[in-house]
């Protein structure tokens, strides 16, 4: 039997070999998808950054200071401040090749000290939303800042100005100004500081490790390149009874069986195959652990081949290769759906998820799932492993016995 | 080497053949005769297996193929009606996976894949594809796949439908190489010349059962001299079955096969000569003849006085 269960192969493979287009529409259509689902998925993570441009005409002390504002802390990771002329910054902005654009008008410094009106002009891309609204927001923020300084401390800074004017830079002068900021603050601190309101700020509880959206999809993606495969290649016996070989067959002396393995070990080198495509790509795309790679892809075939056992099964059961191929083809879909090739399992409710994993496909797509996401390799375990060889090996029993009472001989 | 006795296959209430019995030796071609529908193929299919019958015993080569169907199996070879090849393997592979499939294996296989690759003619195209051949070659292969294992049993389902002249022609030598190699062949076909050309002996089947067999001698025997004779034209049909009846007293062996408004069929020794009586009769009863055709004894008039019937209708 065993030898020709081996012919029975290389006569399978030699003829599914041909098909090279099929192999692309297993592999395109799973690829599509989830290159269009990963591609959204990644898009969001990256943070936004915004372009301030400033034109700083005053080029002072205090103009220096608002420019460094914009880049302090937090505000700093999401505005990239650039300094420009008056005409650059107007030509970019008006491209819309910045968030906002800041002109600080010369004699900026003295308006501020003197307490007389100045204007800033801050002309922000009505073609963003979140960003220019910050640059508008910190703007005011810097504006309140600058208003309350100079109550406080305004001819401490006049006298810091003017000291830099005269070049007025002696240790007196210092030590004298320091005293004089010193003791306004410390007549101040005690009316902000303690608070009148008391803010407790409560500890969020550990968060669960947030898992890789795009790769919980890649195993239900690798498993609609097998199921798609697997119902392919099971519509061969169908072909096989339409030419007439499998009437032939019948008629040769105790070969059914082994046409039946070989083909099923056929279907296992085509699901490897698929399985090594799509488990490389998805490891090298998501940095998976390399030791992980050869129990999915010894999962993922031996599941591919106990579903091309029971879509071989199906298919036989029907009295006509239309109606075979139709109601495999109609069962297709909800299997996909359930099964987390279009949804991960993970993301769907609890009890959709459940029957989800029920299904042979979404029974795969769980095991896998876990084996990507476990700390270790080999994470699968024996039930699993024997439940889908009782899978496989039922599907193929079926398929015999519908060789075997009459599908071969019409 | 095959015997089938008492072979009953029903389908429901449709008895699809009926207590038919026959034996083919070795060395020599069987040919089951007889028009479409007739039961040979649901006969072939008892014998190789593919259908259990309802009652009756086949014999291969010794072994019982419902008890012994392994053994049985082993010396059976079919060459189904239709093209039963993988199309999109090589000839060469073809024939290596059913020499497999019947137990042949290492140089054995390769040798007589070689022999019979030469045998049906197509060693040059050993390595294409059978897609790519024209419905003669693929004939060929189909029968080059059958005889592979060297079966002493082989069984031939109308393998000349559908193929050119050509390639009949050498079809039949491959069979005759096959009998004279020393095996059994069963050989069904609706076509009286085939038969007539290739089988030893044969059984004429017609509904489920076999109406005669023998040699084609001992069944053209059955006919002895008589001729055939189809008239078309009107025939009143009373009228004209009494007026034949009165010939009757001056022409000893004639006797209506069929008779309809349309068409008369009669058969009698050296028609030729009594064709103006029998004109006359006809006008007589007030019919009358528009064309007639005359054939010697052959296969299918047997038929057509045994079933009052066309063998192809």
């Amino acid at each position: 039997m065993l030898d020709f269960l081996l012919t029975s192969m290389r006569k399978d493979l030699s003829r599914w070999r041909q098909d090279k287009t099929a192999l692309l529409i297993w592999l395109g259509i799973p690829f599509l998808i989830g290159g269009l689902i990963t591609s959204m998925i990644d898009g969001g993570n990256g943070t936004p950054t915004g372009v301030l441009l400033i034109a700083d005409q005053d080029d002072t002390l205090l103009s220096g200071f608002v420019i460094g504002a914009y880049s302090q802390d937090q505000i700093g990771e999401l505005i990239v401040v650039e300094q420009v002329s008056v005409e650059e910054g107007e030509a970019r902005i008006n491209d819309g090749g910045a968030s906002g654009f800041l002109t600080i008008p010369a004699g900026f410094q003295d308006a501020f000290l003197n307490e007389t009106p100045v204007t800033l002009t801050l002309k922000t891309n009505p073609a963003q939303i979140i960003l220019p609204g910050i640059i508008e927001d910190v703007t005011e923020i810097l504006l309140d800042l600058g208003f309350y300084a100079q109550r406080l401390l305004g001819p401490e800074i006049q006298q810091i100005q003017d000291s830099a004017a005269n070049n007025l830079d002696d240790d007196l002068f210092v030590s004298n100004i320091s005293v004089e900021i010193q003791d306004k603050i410390s007549k101040v601190g005690p009316k902000l500081s303690p608070p009148l309101l008391d803010v407790v700020i409560l500890e969020p509880p550990p968060a669960e490790p947030q898992p890789d959206m795009a790769l919980l999809f890649l195993p239900g993606i690798i498993l609609m390149a097998v199921l798609f495969a697997s119902n392919s290649l099971a519509a061969d016996y169908w072909v096989e009874r339409e030419k007439g070989t499998l009437r032939r067959l019948v008629s040769a002396p105790g070969v059914l069986a082994g046409f039946v393995a070989g083909k099923a070990v056929a279907a296992l080198a085509v699901m490897g195959a698929i399985a090594a495509i799509t488990l490389l790509i998805g490891f090298l795309y998501h940095d998976v652990a390399w030791n992980k790679l050869l129990p999915c892809l010894l999962w993922v075939s031996c599941g591919g081949v106990g579903l091309f056992a029971w879509f071989a099964a199906i298919q036989m059961l029907f009295p006509n290769e239309r109606a075979a191929n139709l109601m495999t083809t109609i069962l297709l879909f909800p299997l996909m759906m359930a099964g987390g090739s279009f949804f991960p399992l993970a993301a769907l409710p609890d009890w959709i998820a459940g029957i989800g994993r029920l299904s042979p496909n979404g029974f795969i797509v769980d095991r896998l799932s876990g084996e990507l996401g476990a700390a270790e390799a080999w994470a699968i375990d024996a039930k699993s492993w024997l439940v889908l060889l009782a899978m496989t090996t039922g599907g193929l029993a079926v398929s015999t016995w519908r060789l075997r009472s009459g599908f071969a001989r019409k | 080497m095959l015997t089938v006795e008492g072979l009953v296959k029903q389908y429901g209430d449709f008895t699809a053949v009926d207590e038919v019995s026959f034996e083919a030796r070795e060395g020599s071609v069987f040919g089951l005769l007889g028009p479409n529908g007739a039961g040979k193929s649901t006969s072939i299919n008892c014998i190789s297996g593919l259908l259990a019958p309802t009652a009756g015993q086949i014999a291969v080569a010794g072994h019982d193929i419902v008890k012994d169907g392994k053994a049985a199996r082993q010396s059976l070879g079919v060459v189904p009606q239709e093209i039963a090849l993988y199309e999109d393997l090589p000839a060469v592979d073809n024939l290596r996976y059913w020499g497999k499939a019947y137990g042949l294996r290492g140089k054995a296989l390769e040798d007589r894949v070689t022999d019979v690759l030469g045998h049906i003619g197509l060693t040059d195209r050993a390595g294409d594809l059978p897609k790519e051949f024209s419905g003669g070659m693929k004939r060929r292969l189909n029968f080059g796949c059958g005889v592979v294992h060297q079966p002493k049993v082989l069984l031939l389902d109308e393998p000349t439908v559908g193929v050119d002249p050509q390639s009949r022609a050498k079809l039949f030598e491959l069979v005759e190489a096959e009998r004279d190699a020393g095996a059994c062949v069963l050989y069904t076909t609706h076509y009286m010349e085939e038969a007539e050309r290739l089988c030893d002996s044969l059984a004429i089947i017609d509904h489920g059962k076999i109406i005669a067999q023998g040699t084609v001698a001992e069944l053209k025997s059955q006919l002895g001299a008589r001729d055939a004779l189809q008239l078309s034209g009107s025939f009143p049909t009373d009228a004209t079955r009494s007026a034949i009846a009165s010939l009757a007293s001056s022409i000893a062996d004639l006797e209506v096969l069929s008779l309809d408004e349309d068409v008369l069929m009669l058969t009698l020794s050296q028609a030729s000569q009594h064709l103006p009586g029998i004109f006359d009769a006809i006008g007589r009863a007030g019919g009358s003849v528009s064309e007639t055709s005359l054939r010697s004894p052959n296969l299918e008039t047997l038929f057509l006085l045994l079933t009052g019937k066309e063998l192809r209708e």
